[in-house]
């Protein structure tokens, strides 16, 4: 038995696995959610009976049909691609460990490409917000240790990360909180019922659309002192346990994507940094990819920016809050993520009629692999091959190697790409 | 390699060279006896040969600062590490890294090219407050420490809050003083070897510490907040203690990003990234520097923002040039100018050996060939040296050249993070120390992967 492994399942990290192996096999993982033992074992996320198919060997597409091909026949037809592209672009990345993001950096860069986040739509209002209203940081240790006020802003952590509830958030006990949830207060708002429900008093259902008036009434509550000009069910009682807070965190989840995300990330910043001006307070986006803090580590560390970098623009490198005009796009090579999951019919059948090729690095098959040109199986991060990834609150930590593999890890089938682009231009 | 560093003005208080014209001799990495052969000769004639400088308090690594590129308010580590370079530097040590940032920190400083680093473990007493309200578990406390250092590649130990606070008045009759702590600091830095660094601040210096060469108090800039703290600091240094300057820059203020940036790392007060400017206390940092008339104060900039790397040159000359004061500050403040070896002394010899580096920082026979050359007017009387200073011409990094006639020619030279050794092992309540964390133990060490390349030093 190996004791104390990470999970990649999520942004969490969890770092108390103890997993047992047979031979090049994991038979068992102890302290793992459902979800991240779909990590270790591979069954498909929450249809444990069904397995998630590993992709053997390198594959080549021609007429709608995959075929297995070498490794070097793969790079070369990968190649051609890499090099008569125009406007490609790099996607994905929040579930590569660090070396991985790092290498396909090294690419875009060299490709002249685009480099967009899986999650950017998520995260890229937040960096706005931050950027308008500045900070205050608290890494998940301090919040388990201190906060005893607790709210998720379209977060359902149960479904996402869930044992985030029960290592930093809701039922922990830290330093300062030794009774766990008995100590905090624990509040949510969300458009549906989620399990978080549950354990959330209060939980503001509100009507999709109404978020930003929760928002505008905490902030004239709160901060104008004003009685907001419409007020959501809830708005009081929210406002009253922000107010009571000594220590606190708002956990945001993607939910916020699919309404006003800019507005109201800036709302959100703007009623944090003055909660702050009274006791701590952190506004923590919950990213659920396990390496989706890395990455927007890495860029702001490499181009100064959190945003999509462009090394394709005429005037230079350029970052970008939006997402990507797929129109654009004539090349794509994605990584740590199945971007065929989150595009639009459209989106699909546009990239199909103009015969974008696709390259794709995946340990298993996924929706993008089934469209792919060219597919290279990889090793799975922390499981069958070291890497460097960064929990949820930028906090990195180093994946073992736990099994062997036949399969490359991500970092190096980048790298070799890179090679080929560094050989046609001669560099 | 075979060098010979030919006719430059050497510089070097340790070896009470000041600017007498002779050959310096590189073999491999390092400055040996005069040789009768060598592959390369380097031509320094009029110029100044110096020991490659160390900054001893730079914060380029902690957790959280790349927030600060964020508003374009930090370089890229490899814009860092250039600054650096072009400076003359060799070295940098990161003030800030705790027992979970470590693994944060090591990647950050692995990040920066050119220049090796290190990093002090800033130690949070909150953590210690049991063992430290029973002094005959002095030991281990100290074992326990020297323990964490290793564990998490540090080279040394600081104290950002000497007491022990909490916010919480349940926890209040936990809380310990500055006054009743400084005794057993003071046992625990005698018992460590080399001067234990706490952060300066007001609280602080208007303690009397009961062994002041036993502490070095950092960044005493921001700490400055009233004009009898100066003595305070001035008294600390006369009586053999040591401190790093933390200077600020005077200018610039109205412009400044009235935003807040903070980051809660478990100490009492979040770390401030865009710290309110003073300009008072930056006026006595200044005024500070210049009262001082011994080798016991290091040069050091108060953090990214109040002091950019890219603003060490302008801060040297305002050291070493009354006019360059009257110009920044709008007055001379007086007519003292550093020597070059006062100044090399705070750059190089000084911050070397609060660092505990014998081979750095000086010219010796044995000394790492870590070397910066600059050009220099023969009269160097009440000249700007920042034109000079700010700008090196050759830098050679353990004997490799890396900036070659102010060009960068080498900038993937080798560089690596040094940190301590200390063969310690943990006594049996470390495990209780930690409970708090929310990593297990053994994911809290530093391994190899996760920084470096990696120099252990005893
Ligand atoms: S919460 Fe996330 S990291 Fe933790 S065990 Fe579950 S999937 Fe893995």
């Amino acid at each position: 038995m190996i004791e104390s492994v990470i999970c990649t399942g999520c942004g969490c990290l969890c770092d108390d696995l103890d997993v047992t192996i047979e031979g090049d096999r994991v038979i068992e993982v102890a302290n793992v959610c459902l979800w991240g033992v779909n990590k270790f074992i591979a069954t498909k996320k929450f249809h444990s009976k069904k397995d998630r198919r590993r992709i053997l060997a390198p594959q080549s597409r021609r007429k709608g049909r995959a075929f297995d091909i070498s490794y070097d026949a793969a790079l070369e037809e990968a190649g051609n691609i890499l090099v008569q592209a125009r406007r490609p672009l790099v996607y994905g990345l929040t579930n590569n460990g660090s070396w991985a993001q790092e290498a396909a950096l090294r690419l875009a860069r060299r490709w002249h490409a685009r480099l967009e986040p899986g999650d950017l739509a998520f995260m890229a209002p937040y960096y706005e917000a931050l950027a308008r209203h500045g900070l205050y940081w608290a890494p998940l240790e301090e919040i388990r240790d201190e906060a005893d006020t607790i709210l998720f802003w379209g977060a359902n952590p149960i479904h996402s990360c869930p044992r985030h509830v029960v290592r930093y958030s809701v039922f922990s006990r830290g330093r300062f909180t030794e009774r766990g949830a008995e100590e905090r207060q624990i509040a949510a708002v969300d458009i549906y019922p989620t399990e978080t429900a549950k354990f959330c008093k209060p939980y503001i259902q509100i009507d999709p659309g109404q978020e930003l008036e929760l928002l505008q009434g905490l902030i004239a509550q709160l901060i104008e002192g004003q009685e907001p000009p419409k007020r959501v069910k809830g708005t009081k009682k929210l406002a009253k346990l922000l107010s009571e807070a000594n220590f606190g965190a708002i956990f945001v989840g993607r939910g916020v994507s699919y309404g006003p995300a800019r507005k109201l990330w800036e709302g959100l910043a703007r009623l944090v940094v003055w909660l702050n001006t009274r006791v701590p307070f952190s506004l923590f986006p919950l990213a659920s990819d396990f390496n989706s803090v890395g990455l927007y580590h890495l860029l702001l560390r490499e181009t100064g920016s959190p945003y999509a970098p462009d090394f394709g623009a005429s005037s230079g490198l350029s970052s970008h809050p939006t997402p990507v005009d797929w129109r654009e796009v004539d090349a794509l090579l994605v990584t740590g993520a199945d971007l065929f999951w989150f595009l639009t019919e459209e989106q699909v059948q546009d990239l199909k009629r103009r015969q974008v090729p696709i390259m794709v690095l995946s340990p298993f098959a996924n929706r993008t692999t089934a469209k792919a040109q060219v597919v290279f199986p990889v090793a799975l991060s922390g499981i069958e091959t070291e890497e460097v990834a960064y929990r949820m609150d930028g906090l990195p930590v180093g994946l073992q190697k736990l099994i062997s593999s036949p399969f490359r890890p991500d970092h190096q089938v980048l790298a070799d790409l890179e090679q080929i682009l560094a050989g046609s231009s001669g560099g | 390699m075979r060098l010979k560093i030919a006719q430059g003005r050497l510089y070097d208080p340790a070896q009470g060279w000041d600017g007498e014209v002779g050959d310096l001799y590189i073999e491999g990495e390092r400055i040996v006896a005069p040789l009768a052969e060598v592959d390369l000769v380097i031509d320094a004639q009029g110029q100044l040969v110096l020991a490659g400088g160390i900054d001893l308090r730079g914060q380029v690594a902690t957790y959280g600062l790349n927030m600060l590129r964020l508003w374009g308010w930090l370089p890229s580590p490899r814009e860092i590490g250039e600054l650096y370079a072009g400076l003359g530097y060799t070295h940098v040590h990161e003030p800030f890294l705790t027992l979970y940032t470590a693994k944060y920190v090591h990647r950050e400083l692995a990040a920066l090219p050119i220049v090796d680093t290190s990093a002090s473990l800033a130690v949070n007493l909150r953590d210690l407050d049991k063992w430290l309200k029973s002094p005959e578990q002095l030991g281990e406390v100290e074992q326990n420490i020297q323990f964490l250092v290793k564990q998490t590649r540090a080279l040394n130990v600081r104290i950002i809050e000497p007491y022990v606070r909490f916010r919480q008045d349940y926890y209040a009759h936990r809380n310990i003083a500055t006054e009743n702590l400084l005794e057993l600091l003071t046992r625990l830095a005698q018992g460590q070897n080399s001067t234990l660094t706490l952060e300066a601040s007001p609280e602080l210096l208007r303690q009397p510490l009961p062994d002041p060469p036993a502490f070095h108090l950092a960044a005493l800039g921001p700490a400055l907040t009233e004009a009898e703290l100066v003595q305070a600091a001035l008294n600390h240094l006369d009586q053999g203690g040591s401190a790093d300057l933390g200077l600020m820059q005077p200018a610039g203020y109205e412009s400044w990003p009235n935003l807040p940036v903070q980051i809660n790392m478990g100490f009492f007060r979040p770390l401030d990234l865009c710290p309110s400017p003073s300009q008072d206390a930056a006026l006595r940092a200044l005024e500070l520097a210049l009262q001082y008339q011994g080798a016991n104060l290091a040069f050091s900039g108060a953090g990214p923002l109040l002091a950019p790397v890219s603003g060490y040159a302008r801060m040297f000359s305002w050291l070493t040039d009354p006019s360059a004061r009257l110009q920044d500050w709008g007055a001379e403040l007086g007519d003292r100018a550093y020597s070059l070896a006062d100044w090399i002394n705070m750059t190089r010899t000084l911050p070397a050996r609060l660092l505990g580096f014998r081979d750095r920082g000086h010219l010796g026979i044995g000394a790492r060939a870590d070397l910066a050359i600059y050009d220099l007017p023969k009269n160097t009387d009440k000249i700007d040296l920042s034109q000079y200073l700010g700008r090196c011409r050759t830098l050679l990094k353990a004997g490799n050249l890396v900036i070659d006639n102010f060009n960068l020619i080498n900038p993937e030279i080798a560089r690596a993070t040094y940190y301590l050794q200390t063969g310690g092992e943990a006594s049996p309540w470390l495990g209780e120390m930690c409970q708090y964390r929310s990593f297990r133990l053994e994911n809290l060490w530093v391994h190899d992967h996760l920084g470096g390349d990696w120099v252990g030093v005893q």
